[in-house]
């Protein structure tokens, strides 16, 4: 095996062709006009970034960039280099901006940074790094990128998921996109002929700050009961990341007489979420190049509530789940994965848990064991809505849905894509998985009531809504009763001894004494074990006794990006 | 009164002699239910008067309002023969003069079919009941190949002589050539499945395994049974009588001179000696001469009662019949003589039944009916208990002895030995004897008997094995010769019913054996049955039984299927994600007659590979290295598309077989025209090139390769559209026939076979009907032929869409796509090559 250079990128990063799909619709770069300087400073917001950077002194400043806005990266670096050389060498003051800076510990941490101000003495030069390739979605604040570079702040640039981060402090700049007010005003009369209906007027996050002018003009026009939804940070908000008219706080319900105008498309988890909690959604398309004034459509969920079903009820019988992290930054998701953890186990089921960075379909196919998986993302980027995965993907709401008994299952149309609101369900009712599970072993128990004494028998299979057929062994983790206590009371049976044991036909592969199904998986669903001839296929039954085994050589050892062949003199 | 008790009966089980098992098979209102009263009758379980009307083995209220059979109804009956002589006939000798009879009664309407095979399964013998002046139906055909094709052996009755002799006032001799007709006809179904194990099983009336009679009237004979009479009578041999009572055997009572032709004044004998009697009794009690039926009662030894004599009319003839003739002895005489023991069928029916080899302990019991050989059981349905949700398993013993509290190994159909999948461990918690609407609790049931089972029902979805031996294989999975190819979606009209809806989804998928219900891609509860009526039956119980709450119905659609006109034009490739695997493969399309031998079951994923191959190479024209080469079928791991490695030395192939095969039943379960099935395609692996490194080769790189190359392989073979087409059966008068060809053309049906009744004027229509132009057929058949067209349609075969490519939005096929992704939710264009 001969040394050859490395042609092309090392298997593990992301193909090209296999982008994460991004929740964020995608933005036609070509098709943006290219700002002038002027504009450009205005929509990147470099003076109050660079105010804001000064206040915070902060000196090491990660800019991350959306895909689509990496062409800007370095004008905005300049911009703000040059705008933070300024500031330093003017000294003049430092006047506290209106400051829309976020950190993690809210309003204390910012008091503490303004008290510091006054105190200021400009240590070294601010270094500013451009983030690109984020390992998650571009919606999310990527803290471990910023971490690498040693950031004191992140500066994130786009549209954002606005989920609460758990190590750095943030700025958001919206990257302010223009909007024909008219345009918009004509859409919405057209829409609303009642001038006193109860609307909430929302817009997505590049369009939020026209939303106030907005409200202006249409109370000038006679709306009266239009609501302008603000940004807030809060994505478990009954409109996420916004505020709520003041009934609505009081009671969620309320929002149910509310229609809502939304400018721009709303990615598709803010659709669901919302479809089920407002009365009708419109909206105005901004993508419209043609000539004609745009309408307001009605947005209809319902197709992709359906296929959520869909999906979820296939996975209530699967009896491995893979538990996709699919986000470092946002705070809670150590405590998210344990309840999922819990969750799926108290299902009977197996998890395993994974990091595989953007999440791409060939990543998750490399595990065929996993009938299904669970992503604890941001709340934009958990819906992956893709035909191309193997195996369907759902967040950790789905999930409780579709560990829940059949009997249970109720699908109203209401979906969330913030875990949080999990959590606090689970808070609320802290037994409930317990309670499911009992519930679900009824039948169970009920018959072997009626046949004590007797030796263990057998689950009862599950039907699989999906196929509408049964499913054997889809609690693999939930042994019979009786065995585990067996086994319980008999430590000593445990496979520590060194003599062989003759496996009971059928029984499920164990590893450790503990039922693993991946390894029965192994057992059962692959033909190729490992062991045999790399070039022949035993069309025969395959078993394993009579296939050729290959020779033994000597392998290879090392990373992937390149092997060490036997005593380690040549790689390959 | 009931004149047997259980004990009686479960002594008889011990008997395997003296049990037949046997179905009641027919076209739908040829009358089995009516027939299967008076065995019920004579067995106690209902008085006389009542027998042919009450129709016990419609067990269900819609049954009895319909007057139509939904479900198979088993029954256990104690019989003897009359005169014990005959049993010197049984070709196995039995020393008493007790039998068992163990008696389903189907139903007859084509979209029910599937519950014909599950009694099918279970029974040795078949009872077929034919029209008279129908004849051979579509229905009668279909059900003899299904018995024929389990090796059940068939016993005809020609039902509804009656209505010849009352409405039709046919002559002795049309009515003897009526009755050859019907016998050639059943002859030439029977000829047509000649099985070479079964043997010769034509039926003919100087053998004695044909009867003839009236249901409703309650009464029937046998050639034999006459031939007995008249045996004594003359003093003949009772076999010539019988040979000389059928056929062109011609007496002239004046020379007492037996003849081949009529020549000379001889009279059939058939007509004569058999005939004669009976129309001499309609003539006297329908034209009303009184003074004429005593003296004929008293020739022929029948005795009325003082009230039967007071009767007048058809209720008259019917008591005369009733006692001249009783159906129940021409039957019961019929089937204990004619009909196999288990003990006899099982010996060759092992073959077809078991899945294992035929030397194994398993084999050796089934096929010597051994009651304390190895546990054998085949359920093969699931019958509702008065407990809402529960199910007796209905099933047969074939060998060893199943008693309540036996602990029993359950294999549902995808079970193979060895493997974990689809096996549990149950106890059995009672037997039962089913008795049509009741059940007797019994103790124990040995082989070669029908039970009912309590409390493994939530182990089996619909059919499966139940054994003691942990070596047994499965007993073969029945293939039904329906398939549930109309669907409709269902939603519950308030969202917190839903699992009320999902419960009874559950039941009502146990309930039939032919249903299905899934939820679709897009998120639909959908109810798949064989045919509107199938259909309407189920949604029916589903709403207003199993699920219990209100239901929204959609209109029914047809599930399509993508298949390919050609071979690709170009090898298609598809390079992995990392760009370091390539696959190359081409589709080509699979025979009709592969793809049918798959759908039946005669080729299959478990067969031995070799014997397949041999199959496939000897009877399809493959090549034999190919046909050693089939990494599976698909989708779902049993339809009617492979994967064939052709590759030549390729290194670490082994090593992703698994993952291409992940690839193949993914990209055939979801085609990439309309993501429907794929059917009849056969995907060649011509080459792959893989990287050396097993990380850069893995599951992830090569199952979504596998999928989009095996997209691009059909896509560039000429895809196109298989819809389903019913075969219509349609018997009608001559002066309606316009209006029938009118109704198809509209529906682009077309006949392929239109021939007369001989003697009626009733024509018999045989037509396609593509499923998707069958939605009120029936409705709108009616309406335009005055109600005088009966239509039966059953699926027949898939058939390419014409008019065009699926591709292209502006032709037909291409407009059904179109509006299939719209209603899928999926981009309306299809994807191209280059996905």
């Amino acid at each position: 095996m001969s040394t050859q250079p490395l042609e092309v990128a090392p298997v593990l990063s992301t193909p090209d062709t296999h982008i994460f799909e991004d929740p964020t619709p995608p933005v036609d770069v070509a098709r943006l006009p290219r700002p002038s300087n002027e504009q450009f400073l205005v929509i990147y917001e470099v003076e109050r970034t660079v105010r804001e950077i000064r206040a915070g002194k902060w000196r090491r400043i990660a800019l991350q960039f959306p895909d689509e806005m990496l062409t800007d990266a370095p004008r905005v670096f300049e911009a703000l280099a040059r705008g933070l050389k300024h500031a330093r060498s003017d000294r003049i003051s430092s006047v506290l901006p209106n400051s829309s800076l976020i950190d993690s510990n809210g309003a204390e941490g910012i008091s503490k940074s303004l008290a510091d101000v006054n105190l200021s003495e400009d240590g070294p030069q601010e270094k500013l790094f451009i983030l690109a390739d984020t390992s998650y979605g571009a919606c999310c604040v990527d803290e471990i990128a910023a971490e690498h570079v040693d950031a004191d702040v992140v500066v994130h640039y786009g549209r954002s998921c606005l989920s609460p981060t758990a190590r750095l402090p943030v700025i958001y700049v919206f990257t302010t996109r223009p909007l024909a007010l008219d345009m918009v005003l004509h859409a919405f009369r057209e829409t609303y002929p009642m001038q006193d209906g109860k609307i909430i007027l929302m817009a997505d996050i590049p369009y939020s700050n026209h939303v106030a002018l907005l409200l202006e003009r249409l109370q000038h026009d006679g709306y009266s009961n239009v609501f302008a939804a603000e940004i807030i940070h809060d994505p478990s908000s009954p409109l996420p990341n916004r505020s709520v008219p003041a009934d609505v706080k009081e009671k969620a319900e309320t929002l149910r007489d509310y229609q809502l105008f939304h400018i721009s498309d709303p990615p598709q988890s803010l659709l669901l979420t919302l479809s089920s909690r407002v009365g009708a959604i419109h909206i105005y398309p901004t993508d419209n190049s043609s000539a004609a004034p745009p309408e307001a459509l009605l947005a209809s969920s319902a197709m992709t509530l359906r296929r959520r079903y869909a999906l979820l009820t296939r996975l209530s019988t699967v009896s491995i789940f893979g538990i996709l992290i699919n986000t470092l930054s946002v705070r809670n998701y150590i405590h998210i994965l344990n309840h999922v953890k819990e969750q799926i186990a108290a299902a009977g089921k197996k998890s395993y848990t994974f990091v595989v960075g953007k999440v791409n379909a060939a990543k998750v196919a490399n595990f065929s064991e996993v009938g299904g998986w669970v992503v604890i993302g941001c709340w934009e980027s958990s819906l992956i809505e893709s035909k191309d995965f193997w195996k369907p993907i759902i967040t950790p709401f789905e999930l409780s849905l579709a560990l829940k008994g059949d009997a249970e299952r109720v699908w109203t149309g209401e979906w969330t894509g913030d875990f949080q609101a999990v959590l606090t369900e689970r808070a609320n009712v802290p037994a409930i998985s317990d309670d499911h599970a009992a519930e679900e072993n009824g039948d169970e128990e009920r018959l072997q009531d009626s046949d004590i004494g007797s030796e263990e028998e057998s689950a009862p299979p599950e039907f699989d809504l999906r196929t509408g057929r049964y499913v054997s062994h889809s609690r693999p983790m939930q042994a019979p009763p009786s065995q585990s206590a067996k086994k319980a009371s008999d430590p000593e049976r445990r496979p520590t001894s060194s003599s062989l044991m003759k496996r009971t036909n059928g029984d499920l592969a164990q590893v450790g004494g503990v039922v693993s199904p991946a390894a029965e998986f192994l057992r059962n669903k692959r033909t190729w074990q490992g062991l045999g001839s790399d070039f022949e296929i035993a069309y025969d039954e395959p078993s394993s006794t009579d296939m050729p085994g290959a020779l033994m050589e000597l392998g290879r050892s090392g990373i992937a990006r390149g092997y060490a062949v036997g005593d380690g003199s040549s790689k390959t | 009164m009931v004149n047997f008790t259980v004990e009686e009966i479960r002594a008889l089980m011990d008997k395997a002699a003296n049990i037949r098992n046997m179905s009641v098979i027919a076209h739908v209102d040829h009358g089995k239910s009516t027939l299967t009263d008076s065995l019920v009758q004579r067995a106690g379980i209902i008085s006389s008067a009542k027998a042919g009307e009450q129709r016990f083995t419609d067990t269900r209220p819609d049954e009895q309002e319909r007057g139509v059979t939904i479900k198979s109804t088993a029954i256990s009956l104690y019989a003897s023969l009359t005169d014990p002589e005959d049993m010197k006939d049984i070709p196995l000798k039995v020393d008493k003069n007790d039998f068992l009879i163990n008696l389903i009664d189907s139903p007859g309407h084509v979209d029910f079919s599937s519950e014909v095979t599950a009694a099918l399964r279970v029974t040795d013998g078949a009872l077929v009941v034919v029209d008279t002046v129908e004849g051979v139906c579509v229905q009668t055909e279909t059900v003899l190949r299904q018995a024929l094709g389990e090796r059940i052996k068939p016993v005809v009755i020609i039902n509804k002589v009656d209505r010849a002799l009352l409405e039709l006032q046919v002559s002795k001799e049309d009515l003897y050539q009526n009755f050859s007709r019907v016998i050639e006809s059943v002859n030439v179904v029977i000829a047509t499945y000649y099985d070479k194990v079964l043997g010769d099983v034509q039926v003919y009336p100087d053998k004695g395994t044909i009867a003839f009679g009236s249901g409703l009237h309650g009464w029937a004979f046998t050639v034999r049974q006459f031939a007995s009479r008249y045996a004594k009578k003359f003093g003949v041999d009772k076999n010539k009588m019988m040979s000389r009572l059928w056929g062109d055997n011609f007496f002239n009572p004046k020379t007492k001179k037996w003849t081949k032709t009529a020549e000379g004044g001889g009279e059939r004998a058939f007509n004569q000696f058999v005939l004669d009697p009976i129309f001499r009794i309609f003539g006297a009690v329908m034209n009303f001469k009184k003074d004429e039926i005593p003296k004929l009662l008293e020739k022929l030894e029948i005795k009325l009662t003082n009230e039967e004599k007071d009767l007048e009319g058809k209720q008259l003839l019917k008591a005369i019949m009733r006692k001249f003739l009783p159906a129940a002895d021409a039957l019961l005489e019929m089937m204990i003589l004619h009909l196999p023991s288990p003990v006899t069928a099982q010996k060759y029916r092992m073959e077809t039944l078991y899945e294992g080899p035929p030397d194994d302990e398993n084999a050796i019991g089934i096929r010597d009916c051994d009651p304390k050989g190895p546990l054998m059981l085949y359920v093969s349905k699931m019958v509702p208990t008065s407990d809402k949700g529960r199910f007796y398993a209905f099933g047969r013993v074939f060998s060893g002895t199943v008693r309540s509290g036996l602990k029993v190994r359950i294999q549902g159909p995808n079970y193979t030995p060895g493997k974990k999948e689809d096996l549990f461990v149950k106890a059995v918690q009672r037997t039962i004897l089913m008795m049509g609407r009741y059940v007797e609790p019994i103790e124990d049931v040995p082989a070669g008997n029908i039970l009912g089972l309590v409390g493994i029902d939530q182990f089996l979805l619909k059919s499966g094995t139940l054994t003691t031996s942990e070596t047994a294989h499965n007993l073969k999975v029945m293939k039904f010769s329906v398939s549930p190819v109309v669907q409709r979606s269902v939603e519950v009209k308030n969202a917190n019913d839903l699992p009320k809806l999902v419960e009874g989804l559950k039941r009502l998928s146990k309930s039939d054996p032919c249903v299905l219900t899934f939820i679709s891609d897009s998120g639909e509860h959908v109810v798949a049955g064989a045919g509107e009526l199938h259909l309407e039956i189920c949604l029916k119980d589903l709403e207003e039984d199993h699920a219990g709450v209100p239901l929204r119905i959609s209109d029914p659609v047809v599930q399509y299927r993508e298949t390919v006109g050609a071979k690709s034009s170009i090898t298609a490739l598809s390079k992995s994600p990392n760009k370091h695997n390539r696959l190359y493969m081409i589709a080509e399309p699979l025979a009709e007659e592969v793809c049918k031998e798959i759908e039946q079951g005669k080729i299959g994923p478990r067969d031995d590979f070799k014997a397949r191959a041999r199959i496939l190479a000897d009877e399809h024209g493959w090549d034999v290295t190919d046909a050693r080469k089939i990494w599976c079928f698909g989708p779902d791991t049993n339809g009617a598309n492979l994967l064939v490695d052709q590759t030549k030395a390729v290194q670490y192939l082994n090593e992703i077989k698994d993952s291409v095969v992940s690839g193949f039943q993914w990209a055939t379960k979801e085609g990439p025209v309309a993501e429907e099935p794929m059917r009849a395609i056969r995907f060649n692996v011509m080459d792959v090139t893989l990287h050396a490194d097993a990380i850069h080769r893995g599951g992830g790189q090569i199952i979504p390769t596998a999928r989009r190359v095996l997209y691009a392989a059909a896509l560039l073979a000429e895809p196109g559209l298989l819809e389903p087409v019913f075969l219509v059966e349609i018997q009608v008068p001559e002066q309606a026939m316009g209006g029938i060809y009118g109704v198809l053309t509209r529906r682009r049906g077309h006949v392929f076979e239109e021939t007369q009744r001989p003697g009626t004027p009733l024509f018999n229509i045989k037509a396609y009907l593509p499923v998707n132009e069958s939605f009120g057929f029936n409705a709108d058949l009616r309406s335009n032929t005055s109600g005088q067209a009966f239509p039966q349609s059953v699926f027949d075969h898939w058939q390419l869409l014409p008019g065009g490519s699926p591709l292209d939005p502006s032709t037909m096929p291409g407009k059904i796509v179109y509006d299939m992704r719209k209603r899928k939710g999926l981009k309306p264009d299809v994807p191209g090559l280059r996905m």
